[in-house]
């Protein structure tokens, strides 16, 4: 099996400070930038399709330079064979759709293989939409919110689970031919179950941390004019959206004015206890009583 | 008189009878009846398209148009032909002399507009090819490239997710919230555009009436049994088909002139944001080459000032957009709202505008039984390309932790962090202290992997969050335990009758949405209040009672 996996950078949000230029475009500069965390699911999809069936993992992104240090991260989480940075000032600032077509053209140049895996949402943008719509640009049946997967080699076949929400929450099971892509839910979990397969993954460990040190050596960078790429339809050119603004979340107004409580101060201590008081099991005994 | 009086019928009756009429001098008649009797607008436009139909000719030769032969769409795809501004100048003119049609007026007047900046463009600006000679194709030959030009759009077009043959909740709220913004949009810019609904399913069609009462003015449905489970490849299609006027350049060739609509595509879609409203919002706009906003909690239409160069085509000029769909949503992982706006280009159209919307961010609308609304059924013919991803199975989800409908919860944060088992522990004790309470976590100690001893690590558990990516609770009593009070746990929790908060910062957050706010430590303030509830009477600590003592 061979399979392509979609990965980006996002802004470290753990570290707090983001900042913004004054077209509202988040200053990914001054930023750290970490492998999207929901991509994880996707990268460990793709690791246990070649740990049960062998084959290859590709890891792709689309991105600054910069990005290649994400790169390093998701090869130590796949156990990735190669890596893909698509990177081309023509490309910064894309939206979801010009994103899709730049990514989709990259895997057809590159062959598209048995399976693409995506995460869910990223940490920044958070649409959702990379995936399906990277998926309706190479026009393969594609598979979203999956948490299990099942492949079977010899038949060309996936079966997964997936989860459907709405006002009843279902899980799904549903079967299609390769080739196809897959997104991956942030509930995803990878199963080892032989003991083979837990040996295999090991040994693949083994080998991918060499390669993790010298990651460099295994990245391909690719440019429009490598995608053959008009620039007109692609980064921000190519967006149907633009950001109009961007403003910090209202701090909510104080809506409730908070008595203070010293908890050494029995007599506030005490007119709190009356607010609880009525919902205690003593209370609620005596009414019983 | 004719064999048929409109005035005998409503426009729901006349359409399929008309329907069954292929003489234009019958169909004239019937017009000629209408005019002079109720001279109903919707009537009058549904005869004249079944004229056009019957009275179909050739349309190689845009020679010799007539606007007032056409209808709008058709022009539409007529004037597309032409190139010089004279004739579409002509063209506009017996248009405004005859039947004065807005929305033919705009077909030719956006054909005027590419004419003319065509010739502009020729003279300023160099080919695809010759401005990227470095690039043997231009991508505007790939397959997803689909934007029309000078397309007509109309209306707006909600999709109304169902499940099990029922409105899911937020299909109401997106109809009372299309309803609201359209009825306002109609008065401002003097319009009549509707709000269109649709539906998806096997056996969807029951629910059209009820589309109309929540809002909507048109239901457009689809029934098959291969569709009664959701799957993204015939969902995206017959959505697009749907959306996709006569005559639409990527469209079906056989597609029938729809007497209702006289558009190539909705100007807005509304979609639900589900795992699946989500990911089909993504596909349709994808295959309409358009752009969206995912996720959003507000909408609203005016018009724009841009000064975006992508957008205006000129460094330092500023356009008006007009009619604009502003779509607000929190991302940045929460930092942040952005406004996202869908905006044409000067090479490039890009509408519809679409959008898709967390659930509960609007109220659902009381239904009105007495609405009238047109209801359409769709035959998009499926294919079996299309279906190639088979549901086999699906269960509903069970279990999981109703935190809701229980007077008092005990929430936990990141305030346990020093004995996180100790503090789960504790928050169990207080739980058993209410006669009904139940165990809540703050996002943060979900995500914060600590260690926990097997006999509390089953509480910690995401079923038991509460916040925006959580559960929401309005219990009488909320007890928010060492949790800082970020805005995602506010909406999980500030509707609750009585909020109080223990923490040992006197700046935190939550404090500007809690009743009362005791400055101290859980470890210590909980066991006192277990104490207190489980004996009846205040029971503060051995050396807090002595120090409260000398107070007295």
């Amino acid at each position: 099996m061979d399979t392509f996996v979609l990965t980006k950078g996002v802004p470290d949000f753990r570290e707090g400070q983001v900042s913004f230029d004054e077209d509202g475009h988040l200053e990914r500069g001054k930023t750290p930038t970490v492998m999207n965390p929901n991509d994880e699911q996707a990268l460990r999809a793709a690791l246990q399709t070649r740990v049960r069936h062998g084959g290859t993992v590709r890891v792709m992104s689309m991105g600054p330079p910069g990005y290649k240090e994400v790169l390093q991260e998701a090869m130590e989480t796949a156990y990735a064979d190669d890596l893909t940075l698509v990177s081309d000032r023509e490309f910064a600032a894309a939206d979801t759709w010009a994103t899709a077509i730049t990514l989709a053209t990259a895997i057809e140049h590159l062959g598209t293989p048995d399976l693409v895996f995506a995460g869910f949402k990223t940490a920044d943008g958070e649409t959702g939409h990379t995936g399906p719509q990277t998926c309706w640009g190479l026009e393969l049946p594609v598979v979203t919110h999956v948490v299990a997967l099942d492949i079977d080699p010899e038949a060309r076949r996936l079966r997964a689970q997936r989860l459907v929400e709405g006002d009843v929450e279902e899980i799904e099971t549903v079967a299609c031919d390769l080739p196809a892509f897959v997104v991956a839910d942030p509930e995803f979990e990878p199963s080892y179950r032989t003991a083979g397969e837990r040996l295999e993954h090991k040994a693949l460990r083994g080998q991918a941390r060499e390669r993790a040190e010298n990651y460099e050596d295994h990245l391909t960078m690719l440019d429009h004019e490598q995608l053959n790429l008009d620039p007109d339809y692609v980064g921000l050119d190519g967006s149907p959206t633009i950001v109009e603004s961007v403003d910090p979340i209202p701090k909510a107004p104080a809506e409730r004015e908070a008595t203070a409580v010293d908890p050494e101060d029995s007599e506030a201590m005490g007119e709190l206890f009356e607010e609880l008081r009525p919902h205690g099991t003593a209370t609620a005994a005596e009414a019983g009583d | 008189m004719p064999d048929i009086d409109p005035a005998d019928h409503d426009i729901a009756e006349l359409g399929p009878m008309l329907k069954d009429v292929e003489d234009a001098e019958e169909l004239r008649a019937i017009l000629e009846a209408e005019r002079d009797g109720q001279d109903r607008d919707p009537v009058v436009t549904l005869i004249e398209s079944r004229i056009d139909a019957v009275s179909e000719t050739d349309e190689g030769d845009p020679g010799e148009i007539d606007p007032a032969e056409h209808s709008p769409a058709d022009l539409g795809n007529l004037v597309r032909d032409i190139e010089e501004p004279e004739r579409l100048e002509a063209l506009l003119e017996a248009e405004e002399a005859g039947e004065d049609r807005s929305s033919a007026k705009t077909v030719i007047e956006n054909r005027l507009d590419a004419v003319r900046g065509g010739d502009r463009e020729d003279s300023e600006v160099a080919s695809p090819e010759e401005r990227h000679p470095e690039l043997d194709h231009p991508t505007a030959d790939k397959r997803h490239v689909r934007a029309l030009e000078g397309g007509v759009y109309r209306d707006m077009w909600v999709y109304c997710e169902t499940q099990h043959g029922e409105l899911i909740g937020v299909s109401a709220e997106m109809l009372g919230k299309a309803r609201e913004l359209m009825d306002d949009y109609n008065e401002r810019y003097d319009a009549d555009e509707r709000v269109v609904a649709v539906l998806i399913g096997d056996g969807v069609g029951d629910l059209a009436e009820e589309c109309i009462a929540l809002g909507a003015d048109v239901v457009v449905y689809q029934e098959d049994e291969r569709l009664e489970r959701f799957r993204h490849t015939p969902y995206t299609e017959v959505f697009c088909d749907m959306a996709r006027g006569a005559g639409h350049p990527y469209g079906r060739e056989d597609r029938l002139k729809k007497e209702w609509r006289d558009y190539d595509e909705p100007r807005y879609t509304v979609f639900p944001a589900t795992n699946n409203g989500r990911d089909l919002s993504a596909t349709v706009q994808a295959e309409l080459d358009s752009g969206l906003a995912s996720d959003c909690s507000d909408l609203y239409i005016e018009d724009a000032d841009i000064s975006n160069p992508a957008k205006t085509g000129e460094p330092g000029t500023t356009r008006t957009f007009e009619r604009v769909l502003h779509m607000k949503r929190p991302d940045f992982s929460g930092f942040e709202y952005s406004t996202i706006l869908c905006l044409d280009t000067p090479a490039r159209e890009f509408h519809p505008q679409g959008a898709s919307v967390i659930p509960g961010s609007f109220e659902a609308p009381q239904p009105d039984l007495g609405r009238e609304g047109l209801v359409v059924e769709h035959e998009t013919p499926i294919e079996e390309e299309w279906l190639k991803v088979e549901v086999t199975d699906y269960d509903r989800l069970e279990g999981g932790i109703d935190l809701s409908g229980h007077d008092v919860v005990v929430a936990m944060g990141r305030g346990i962090g020093s004995d996180p088992t100790r503090g789960i522990e504790l928050g169990l004790e207080l739980v058993d202290a209410f006669d009904d309470a139940v165990l809540g976590l703050s996002r943060g100690v979900i995500t914060a992997s600590y260690e926990f001893d097997g006999h509390v690590e089953g509480y910690v558990a995401e079923e038991r969050q509460i916040g925006e990516s959580g559960q929401v609770v309005e219990p009488e009593l909320y007890l928010a335990c060492g949790i800082s009070g970020a805005v995602q746990h506010k909406v999980g929790m500030d509707e609750s009758d009585t909020v109080v908060a223990i923490n040992t910062d006197p700046e935190a957050d939550i404090r500007e949405f809690s009743d009362y706010f005791v400055e101290g430590d859980l470890f210590e303030v909980v066991p006192a209040l277990v104490d207190s509830l489980e004996s009846g009477e205040l029971r503060l600590g051995e050396a807090v009672a002595a120090d409260g003592g000398e107070q007295r």
